[in-house]
């Protein structure tokens, strides 16, 4: 016996309660006026391959579909993002929004400084909705629910606080405040009409926490790359006494290092920032290729691992 | 075969214990087993264990801090070059005392706790022990060492989690371990009280996940236990491989649980060097790699990978060391686990508590072991 309609939608809507990065430390840090131009930029830059992703995961959906009137309202969603023509859409807004912000179009574009972190999420949410069926890639889209609201939100955060980013940058936001509910209230509709058993509700409510997660991962990782981490207190790097190479021994476990890794941990002094780290060490290493994406990866790991610790700013 | 790299040393330096946990790790037959090995033969030990590869010494027991020469054994460890991590229940020492183990070159703490209900936790431990564990958590925080808490999960505090993971935060642990119990020695005696339902792990899963998004850590270990997994836990890593324990008496074993697989003929320090108790003694070849194995085991592709899982496990359930772990779907011994199962999803049900064991209580095998 599955719930009615009405349950459904407030299950789904408790999720987004719960879990939207509406809550997250550096939303509420970037609504909060207190993001360094840095930081904002770091998002912006990031956040672009989480846009570049969207019209490719709604064509997976429209993939899914054999009704055409499902398909005629979903493909207006490839429309606001990708534009009826060349320098237009919501893709084209957020480049200039990124030019609003003082970053390189060209390079926002071209995708080369995307963290891995961020890349690994985006990537997730696309292969999810590639995975799985119509109606759970349709309830993973469902965060368009809280999307009208947080732009609102950014929207004022960004005229009270960051008077220097020029206004017309701010296009995207508006945009997506009358998109997002359309958008949303498609997307709820066809849930809650094809949520026929309590196994498609379990389905569509793991499929919006999953998405919940996703974002939320990408903003981790836009937050890791301006902490400042240092080796853990609880760590001790020794040689290995057996054979060559540094341990990084922890209560709980030890973790091998090679020539590089040590390289990188000998940078973690608690003042750089990751972000400061990697660019050094692409300094250092002109001629290898990924290095500033590998030492990110890197020091994601490490925090992971616990080798080192890289406090949240407040 | 020639014996891998160990990493890890497990020093169970008495199996004494003020406590008296109904799932405790120790052998039902702990009683008989004495202090066999002094300060100096510990130092011996570390030494010879560095040489082989280790790089880790959790100093444990019983109750390690009962030892009144453990300041001497952190020194010795701290000479070897070995990462010294405590292994406490927190009632038996002082601030200043583990002041003094930090000086002899004592890394780090794991304190275990039962619950974060008091009067649950001192229940299950068979003694007042909840706020002198607190007191002990703060000292270790204020001594500005790395701070682990265990806790054994189990029917009766499962439901607590949020709770258990709030006071870790409170306390300021680096690390929690939310450890399911594993059903050997003491536990095994108490499954029909201590195993949980299906529905209570799949609330506390996802009471974890949401604790592992809760900025500022820490960081949670939560697995899902053998018997729910259909699949058999990596046991140890594998027998043998990658960690040595060496019980108070000085026998060198494989995992805690070892030595009640009946017939296996393990080294001993005071008879033998560790390098020939690691890598010769027939009992650490018993069921060292895969040539033991027999299917299913045998030709499964998992079996890299969890190495046919737990030895004791299987002894203790089938009476046979070299079965495929009954935790696994895949042995026909799983009906086993299968009925704990179904018993435990019963009397969960059923809602009245199943009396404890606790150990050291009445009934028990000293007498016949060892």
């Amino acid at each position: 016996m599955s719930g009615s309609p009405a349950e459904l939608a407030a299950r789904l809507r408790r999720v987004l309660d719960e879990r939207y990065h509406h809550r997250h430390p550096f939303n509420l840090r970037m609504h909060e006026g207190r993001l360094s131009p840095d930081e904002l930029r770091t998002w912006v830059r990031n956040r672009y391959y989480y846009q570049t992703r969207i019209p490719i995961k709604d064509g997976l959906i429209l993939a899914k579909s054999s009704d055409p009137s499902f398909r005629r309202g979903w493909v207006r969603r490839i429309h606001d993002h990708d534009g009826e023509k060349a320098g237009t859409g919501g893709l084209e807004l957020w480049l200039r929004l990124a030019e609003a912000v003082g970053l390189d179009r060209a390079e926002v574009a071209g995708l080369r400084r995307v963290l891995p972190g961020v890349r690994d999420a985006c990537d997730d949410y696309v292969r999810f909705v590639e995975s799985h069926d119509l109606l759970t890639s349709v309830a993973s889209s469902l965060t368009e629910l809280a999307a009208g609201e947080i732009m609102k939100v950014r929207i004022a955060a960004f005229e009270q606080h960051y008077r220097w980013v020029e206004p017309e940058g701010l296009a995207y936001f508006l945009g997506r405040t009358r998109q997002a509910p359309a958008d949303a209230a498609e997307g709820m509709a066809f849930v809650l009409e094809n949520a026929r058993s309590p196994e498609d509700e379990d389905r569509c409510v793991a499929a919006l926490e999953r998405k919940c997660e996703i974002l939320w991962r990408l903003l981790d990782a836009v937050e890791a790359a301006h902490a400042t981490p240092a080796l853990s207190a609880a760590a001790k790097l020794r040689r290995d006494p057996v054979g060559a190479g540094t341990l990084a021994v922890l209560p709980e476990r030890a973790v091998r290092l090679n020539e590089t890794g040590r390289e990188v941990l000998a940078l973690c002094d608690g003042r750089r920032t990751a972000e400061e780290i990697a660019s050094e060490l692409a300094r250092l290493h002109p001629d290898a290729e990924g290095v500033w994406s590998e030492v990110h990866a890197f020091l994601g790991e490490m925090t992971r691992l616990a080798v080192v610790e890289a406090p949240r700013t407040a | 075969m020639s014996a891998p790299r160990p990493y890890n040393l497990v020093a169970e330096l008495t199996y004494r214990c003020p406590l008296r946990c109904a799932y405790c790790s120790n052998p039902l037959g702990y009683a008989g087993v004495r202090d066999g090995l002094d300060a100096a033969a510990w130092t011996r030990a570390f030494a010879e264990a560095a040489e082989l590869g280790v790089v880790h010494v959790g100093l444990t027991g019983g109750e390690p801090t009962l030892r009144a020469d453990l300041r001497e054994i952190v020194a010795g460890a701290d000479l070897a070059g070995l990462y010294a991590h405590l292994v406490t229940a927190g009632t038996t020492l002082d601030t200043e005392g583990l002041a003094v183990l930090r000086d002899a070159g004592l890394r780090s703490v794991q304190l275990s706790i039962q619950d974060s209900d008091p009067t649950a936790g001192d229940a299950v431990a068979g003694v007042a022990a909840h706020e002198r564990k607190l007191a002990f958590a703060r000292g270790v925080r204020s001594l500005g060492m790395p701070l682990v808490l265990n806790i054994v999960l189990h029917r009766r505090n499962l439901a607590r989690v949020p709770e258990i993971v709030a006071l870790a935060r409170e306390l300021g642990a680096t690390r929690l371990e939310l450890a399911n119990t594993q059903y050997y020695g003491w536990a095994l005696a108490n499954r029909e009280a201590l195993l949980p339902s299906r529905e209570q792990l799949a609330r506390a899963s996802a009471e974890v996940e949401r604790a592992r998004r809760l900025p500022g850590g820490p960081e949670i270990l939560f697995v899902l236990p053998d018997y729910f997994s259909d699949r058999p836990k990596p046991c140890m890593g594998g027998w043998g491989r990658r960690s040595i324990v060496v019980a108070p008496d000085g026998r060198v074993l494989p995992c805690q649980a070892a030595a009640e697989i009946a017939g296996l003929d393990f080294g001993s320090l005071r008879e033998h060097p560790l390098a020939w108790c690691w890598s010769e003694a027939p009992g650490m070849q018993a069921f060292r790699g895969e040539a033991w194995m027999r299917e299913p085991c045998k030709s499964c592709p998992e079996r890299s990978r969890d190495f046919g899982g737990c030895r004791c496990q299987a002894f203790l359930l089938t009476g046979d060391a070299a079965a495929t772990d009954p935790a696994c779907s895949l042995s026909p011994h799983h009906g086993i686990v299968a009925a704990a199962r179904a018993a435990a999803e019963t009397a969960v049900a059923a809602g009245a508590p199943a009396p404890l064991r606790l150990r050291g209580g009445s009934a028990t095998r000293v007498e016949a072991s060892q």
